[in-house]
């Protein structure tokens, strides 16, 4: 289906090969996640179902919680992290699973992130349909403020473009990066308004909403999915300008150190 | 000669490599180390090499192992950056085919052809118009929806050699490609192809052991003895030194032996 779509759009689109270069990484790297099982692309929809149950029927009836639709709140908080969180864990790896184009072939070495990067964001808007499947047996309240969503995409998307160039340079360097993003992602899981209401976080711990750029946007993708709300324009704009700052910061790196990790692959 | 027809350019290049040792070490050894600089061993792959390949030239590289001949082709392409003062550049799309690396060995051979045909700057509508090409010459009819890891390594070597000459590579770099290949069908096919003119615009570097395929198609051999150019210059020439380095190598060795 989405193959057919794929070469529906790009056969419409003016040729440019970058593009394709990007779209056809992009497809065989989401292709190989589910290229040999048997339910294929079903396990896109239902693994991320089958946490959301989980956590569900834990936050509801082991530890009790008052907040509204609380199914609907985990499902959209676990949108945001579980690709952040499967992007960023990809990214790491990014520079020796293409190895085989890049110590053989002249290219724009950025194309390989964009393209890691895209393929997460096919599961992401497949979780999106599904996240809006479900909101049809709730009552959610459906405001013009939905369109801020795609702005809110763009910033976890330059977030993990940012974390996933400096993540996948280091690793080279140094191996034991994968074992610490395990514990750093294991940490921002818990500290993250994933299950809880973001005012916990901004009464007892105000810090945890600005060192950690994911907050913001769990935060104010909520808004826009479950209450109709725009965003908290005051944490759009910090966690732009955090994405930014990193992003600059991951160029930076990357441009500096890609040739000395080049020789080490 | 102007600059317009030099594919690959090299001046004084040289390459360093700091390797660590996996060495059990005791903690203040380590701590020490850091301090000193001792963790790190220096490694001298390639030295002071200065060279010209032209477009269009078939150019060929020998040398024992570990003379520095794959750290050459690299500082060639760029992947690895020349130590201070060298400089490598390099004029035109390459690509570089070596056995066992090149493909995704999860994907199947349609897929792999269409990704490395696009990451090497054809369009989709290219690879599409000229797959049929690829795959024929390939001889991979049967096996165009099979996974690479299933493939022999001829097979490999036959469809990334297929895809580099029909893709728009200008520059061609073979690493020690036809070494383990032991399809000779398939070996003089490609020297056929070496003849034709579809290849005389291409530039091609070919490091091998293989004597005879350097000395039928280059023009120009480079040998290579511990990380230095010993010579240049025609095949014939480059060969009588070659053997007297391969007799140095085996009298050391042998000398070796009778030490141990």
């Amino acid at each position: 289906m989405l193959g057919n779509l794929g070469r529906y759009i790009t056969k419409r689109l003016p040729e440019n090969n970058q593009y394709e270069r990007i779209w056809i990484l992009a497809k065989t790297d989401f292709k190989l996640k589910y290229y040999d099982t048997f339910l294929g692309m079903i396990w896109a929809i239902a693994s991320p179902l089958f946490r959301i149950l989980i956590y569900y029927f834990v936050f509801t009836f082991i530890f009790t919680n008052k907040i509204p639709n609380y199914g609907l709140h985990i499902f959209s908080g676990l949108l945001v992290w579980m690709f952040f969180q499967e992007a960023t864990k990809k990214g790491l790896t990014i520079l020796k699973s293409k190895r085989y184009l890049i110590e053989n072939i002249k290219f724009n070495k950025l194309d390989l992130f964009v393209s890691s990067l895209l393929s997460s964001l096919m599961a992401l808007i497949v979780n999106l349909i599904v996240y809006f499947i479900v909101t049809m047996f709730f009552k959610i309240p459906i405001t013009w403020n939905l369109l801020f969503i795609p702005l809110i995409i763009l910033n976890i998307c330059i977030l993990v473009f940012a974390v996933n160039l400096i993540l996948s340079t280091i690793n080279i360097f140094f191996r034991d990066m994968s074992q610490i993003w395990d514990m750093i992602l294991l940490a921002m899981f818990w500290i993250n308004p994933i299950f809880y209401a973001k005012s916990v976080i901004f009464e007892y711990f105000p810090i945890l909403m600005y060192i950690n750029p994911l907050a913001g946007i769990i935060v104010n993708i909520r808004e826009g999915l479950m209450y109709g709300n725009p965003p908290d324009w005051n944490l759009l704009l910090y966690d732009y300008a955090y994405a930014l700052v990193l992003l600059s910061l991951g160029l930076l790196i990357f441009y500096r150190y890609f040739h000395k990790a080049a020789e080490k692959l | 000669m102007t600059d317009n027809d030099i594919a690959i350019k090299l001046e004084n290049v040289s390459k360093t490599f700091h390797i660590r040792d996996k060495k059990k070490k005791s903690f203040p050894d380590v701590i020490k180390g850091i301090f000193t600089g001792n963790n790190k061993r220096k490694i001298e792959a390639v030295k002071n090499i200065t060279l010209n390949i032209k477009k269009g030239e078939f150019f060929g590289i020998v040398g024992a192992n570990g003379s520095g001949k794959s750290t050459l082709l690299h500082l060639m392409t760029g992947v690895y950056r020349p130590d201070k003062g060298g400089k490598a550049s390099i004029n035109g799309n390459y690509i570089r085919l070596s056995l066992g690396l090149g493909f995704n060995q999860e994907l199947t051979a349609r897929e792999n052809v269409f990704i490395n045909a696009s990451v090497m700057g054809l369009t989709f509508r290219e690879i599409e118009n000229k797959f049929h090409k690829i795959i024929r010459f390939a001889e991979l009819e049967k096996f165009i929806d099979t996974k690479i890891k299933y493939f022999s390594r001829g097979m490999r070597a036959r469809l990334a050699f297929a895809v580099a000459i029909h893709a728009n590579a200008d520059i061609i770099l073979l690493d020690e490609f036809f070494g383990g290949v032991g399809d000779e069908k398939f070996r003089t096919k490609s020297e056929k192809l070496f003849e034709k003119a579809i290849l005389r615009e291409r530039t091609i570097v070919l490091v091998s052991h293989n004597l005879s395929i350097i000395k039928e198609h280059a023009k120009r051999v480079l040998l290579m003895h511990n990380g230095e150019c010993m010579i240049t210059g025609t095949p014939d020439k480059v060969f009588l030194y070659y053997q007297k380095v391969l007799k140095v190598n085996k009298l050391r060795i042998n000398e070796d032996k009778t030490d141990a």
